[in-house]
């Protein structure tokens, strides 16, 4: 018997490979009026995505979206308007180019409300393009294919442990996407990437006790995906924390998982940021040029890593991005910055103009921003604790890190460890500082660089903290 | 937005090739947002949105797709498409279509588009000075002024459709103080499912205010204690324990799943015997209200929790039908791009019999939480987080120190039963729940409670 939705196939949307993007793009601009702004920008960006979830050996749900969109910046006197629309018809595109002429009338006038120009772009080379962020063979991958994979995997996790008891979420997703840009200072480009992803989430019951553990891989093929890797990871991450139980409270050394790592300089991050730092809400305004980290600690933000899923040759306002030291030898070398921020500071844009989607006007965010790994192993680190916390997954990171006051405090759980070994589960506790302390308070990292795929993209290998307080019993 | 012939055709043919149900959903959104942060406007964007998703079961599975579009050819073409996901013959057909009706009747008075974007610009400009002149701490205030009108029509093969205007109005207001070395921040919001009329009820200058005043409160905070201690929850957004500690584990596809610690609960006592709960979609203008969900089903009020025992979870139609119970209207999707899945939409703690003065009074030493920053929760394992945004130390019975930002952590199955002391004020406060990688708007409720002891994650002892 055929399997349900196996025959069903997303059209390779024939206007993500003929670029028509651009053409809308062009066609926009024709329509501006030029007597009523001083200069435009016009954004679009489509995509063709798929998304498998199976649960016990069938397809739960199969989505397909087939997006296309467009957003306008108009800048008028000095001031900056948007608008953007999901329908291309002639019409709707003429609302949306009244809409931004008029929302540029109610923001505030400010000298460095102008297009970019190429001279103030810190990277002056494209380092990446098309050829690396987008591959055929995803194209040729059909349904049929995607949700055997997602099965497979499903089946290869549930045969990783007795205990596991249920696999509670396989997700594989993919995306098409294409990203144009144009403006009236004579830019015109754009891009074309592909990226797939998979998922898996256990659930393990021992007696009365039940634990949850998830892992995930991507790439930009399929065939850059590792199951077997996900698979093991997920169901060790569920296993080995059953039967957790509470500590008591107090101040021990910590073992980062590069999951929960990631989590925190993913916090840190958003806070180097130009913008924050000119508003007054960054930790680190006024200390470039301080030493912020105790150890020797490299963190890069690098928008064309060839394995980042972030990367791409240009930023949201078209600026062309590179890779951006920011943290040397843990002294603070620069902000990242955007064409308006870096105007302000008087530097240049350093290609940070991001924007998750067409509905957004470009704010200043990272790219693929990760803390150079060591040649330590994770054993080698484990062994060098004598009484500590290995933390294998933290929740709360939204509500419990206060990036403005530096505040954090998030539920964790994981194992113990005493003279160098892992002990027993431990659950329902706390971990508590703030991210100056945490920050001075890293002591080792690790060689397993790991980049989490979801809210930015941030890397980070496992690290030893000494000294932080732990809330249980 | 489309005609009843066409909907039939789409529903038929999706249908055709041996689905159990079809389904389509269309969606109109005009969005703006204004923007004050630095003392400047800086952003004012318009969006519009038009666009259809379709769905159908076969059996377990769920196939979906959208277009931004309303096309006929389109439609049809995506239908077809979908339809392709089973192979067989149906005999079911859609004849007529008949419409839902809904006891949730609104009266907008001020409605987006009549607002000019002076009016609004003044409301943040307003915001933005109160904010400073509360105190010479407030370094910067970030203001965020949203509204949405949206028009949704639904129709599936069970032969009915829906269809409702919505307008909501968002207003969320952060501001930052600083002293010495030491930085704060505070944030309330207002929002409603109406329109600018929201300003008419509670003032801008007000939320405001509130929002500067939690960031001055806790300039001068200590560190919190770490470890066990017993608690008072403040009520309005305090009223996000009972989200994540109950709520999420009583929506239907956790249970389903086998992924919920409430599974199998229903009849059995799971909190202490003051705790009634409830979710309500039916509550007039609240953040979380419609007139019909996200699969045209009307709203309605579900009792969740009476008098300790749990009476009732949260159904999407799929998960209704599955679990052979009472569908409750609670099936909702962020947007035409989204499948939906049973959600919360305005859940609350119902009032108890104590003032809240006796609440405190009877804690010797703890903490008293009082706004809250948000929460997390994993429903497989009831653990769950939320983290303390202005809270203070209790001793003898009396409120004292302001404490550091805390997360609380602790077991949704435990948790309910410590609940020691149920107020007479409850409130509710508005807020954006994520789920599946989709954000809808929700209320939390709730008086003040008491948990008798709960681990609080500081850096103090």
């Amino acid at each position: 018997m055929e399997e349900p939705g196996a025959k069903m196939q997303n059209k390779k949307s024939d206007r993500v490979k003929d670029s028509k993007l651009l053409k809308i793009c062009r066609d926009t601009a024709a329509r501006i009026g030029r007597q009523s702004v001083d200069e435009f920008e016009i954004f679009s960006a489509g995509s063709v995505a798929t998304e498998i979830e199976i649960f016990n050996g069938k397809v739960e749900t199969l989505s397909f979206s087939d997006s296309i969109g467009l957003g306008i910046r108009i800048f008028k006197d000095r001031s900056i308007g948007y608008a953007y629309t999901s329908v291309l018809d002639t019409g709707s595109i003429e609302d949306c180019i009244e809409k931004a002429v008029s929302n540029s009338k109610i923001t505030k006038k400010e000298d460095y409300n102008y297009l970019p120009r190429e001279e103030e772009f810190k990277f002056k080379e494209k380092l990446i393009d098309d050829s690396v962020l987008f591959r055929e063979d995803m194209l040729k991958m059909n349904t049929r294919d995607k949700i055997a994979l997602a099965k497979e995997l499903e089946k290869l996790t549930k045969s990783k442990d007795k205990r596991i008891v249920s696999i509670n979420n396989v997700t594989y997703s993919d995306g098409i996407y294409e990203t144009a840009i144009l403006n009236s200072a004579g830019l015109c480009d754009k891009y074309r990437a592909t990226s797939c992803f998979i998922y898996a989430a256990v659930i393990s019951r021992q007696g009365k006790d039940t634990s949850t553990g998830d892992f995930f891989d991507y790439g930009r093929a399929a065939s850059d995906m590792d199951l077997e890797k996900v698979a093991k990871t997920a169901a060790s991450r569920s296993v080995s924390v059953l039967g957790g139980k509470k500590i008591k409270s107090g101040r021990v050394d910590l073992l980062l998982d590069p999951v929960v790592s990631s989590q925190l300089l993913g916090v840190i991050s958003g806070s180097l940021t130009a913008d924050t730092v000119q508003k007054g809400k960054s930790l680190f305004k006024g200390k470039i040029g301080k030493k912020i980290f105790s150890i020797d600690v490299d963190i890069f933000d690098d928008g064309t890593l060839p394995s980042g899923l972030v990367s791409k040759p240009f930023d949201g306002e078209g600026v062309t991005k590179g890779k951006t030291h920011v943290f040397e030898k843990g002294y603070l070398k620069t902000y990242l910055y955007n064409t308006y921020t870096a105007r302000k500071d008087k530097t240049l844009s350093t290609g940070n103009a991001v924007r998750a989607s067409y509905r957004s006007t470009p704010i200043v965010g990272t790219s693929n921003f990760y803390l150079k790994p060591s040649n330590t192993g994770f054993d080698e680190l484990l062994a060098g604790i004598d009484r500590g916390f290995y933390v294998m997954d933290i929740i709360g990171l939204h509500s419990g890190v206060n990036p403005i006051s530096g505040q954090m405090s998030v539920g964790a759980k994981g194992i113990w460890i005493e003279k160098g070994s892992l002990k027993y589960p431990v659950k329902e506790v706390t971990i508590a500082t703030d991210i100056l302390s945490f920050c001075r308070s890293i002591k080792k990292v690790g060689k397993d660089l790991l980049f989490l795929p979801w809210g930015g993209y941030t890397g980070s290998p496992s690290m030893v903290v000494r000294d932080i307080m732990v809330g249980g019993r | 937005m489309i005609g009843s012939g066409l909907t039939k055709n789409i529903l038929n043919t999706l249908l055709k090739n041996g689905a159990d149900f079809s389904e389509i959903f269309v969606q109109k959104r005009i969005s703006g947002i204004l923007r004050l942060d630095d003392s400047k406007i800086d952003n004012s964007s318009s969006g519009y949105e038009l666009g259809c998703g379709l769905r159908l079961w076969a059996g377990d599975s769920t196939f979906y797709a959208y277009v931004d579009s309303l096309q006929k050819e389109k439609l049809l073409d995506a239908a077809k498409v979908l339809s392709s996901a089973v192979n067989g013959s149906s005999s079911l057909k859609v004849m007529d279509l008949t419409s839902a009706e809904s006891s949730y009747h609104t009266d907008i008075k001020k409605f987006p588009e009549r607002i000019s974007q002076d009016t609004k610009r003044d409301i943040l400009e307003s915001v933005d000075r109160k904010s400073r002149d509360f105190s010479p701490y407030i370094i910067q205030v970030t203001a965020n002024l949203s509204d949405v009108t949206e028009e949704v029509y639904i129709a599936n093969s069970n032969g009915i459709y829906s269809y409702e205007e919505k307008v909501k109005t968002f207003l969320g207001i952060n501001a930052v103080a600083k002293k010495k070395t030491e930085v704060r921040t505070g944030y309330k919001s207002l929002a409603k499912t109406s329109g600018y009329e929201i300003f008419d009820i509670k003032s801008p200058e007000k939320v405001a205010l509130e929002a500067a005043e939690i960031a001055v409160n806790m300039l001068d905070a200590v560190g919190a204690p770490a470890g066990e201690l017993p608690v008072v929850i403040g009520p309005a957004f305090g009223g996000v324990i009972f989200h994540e500690a109950c709520g999420h584990g009583l929506e239907a596809d956790a249970v389903m799943k086998d992924a919920s610690v409430f599974k199998g609960q229903i009849g059995k006592k799971i909190a202490s015997d003051i705790v009634t709960a409830a979710d309500d979609s039916t509550i007039k203008y609240l953040w979380g209200s419609y007139k019909f969900d996200g699969e045209g089903c009307p709203s309605s009020k579900t009792v969740l929790i009476k008098d300790g025992i749990l009476t009732s979870y949260i159904y999407d139609i799929r998960t209704s039908v599955k679990l052979k119970a009472k569908q409750t209207g609670n099936g909702r999707r962020q947007s035409f791009r989204d499948v939906p899945i049973p959600r919360m939409s305005n859940t609350y703690i119902a009032n108890g019999k104590q003032d809240k003065s006796s609440i405190i009074k009877s804690v010797n030493r703890g903490i008293y939480a009082k706004e809250f920053a948000g929460g997390q929760v994993d429903p497989a394992t009831g653990d769950f987080v939320f983290g303390i945004s202005e809270g203070y130390l209790i001793e003898n019975g009396k409120i004292s120190f302001p404490i550091k930002g805390a997360t609380l952590i602790g077991n949704g199955l435990a948790i309910l039963k410590k609940i020691e002391a149920v107020g007479n004020d409850l409130d509710f406060a508005p807020g954006i729940c994520g789920k599946n990688g989709q954000a809808v708007s929700n209320e939390v409720g709730q008086p003040t409670i008491k948990v008798s002891r709960m681990t609080v994650g500081g850096t103090g002892s």
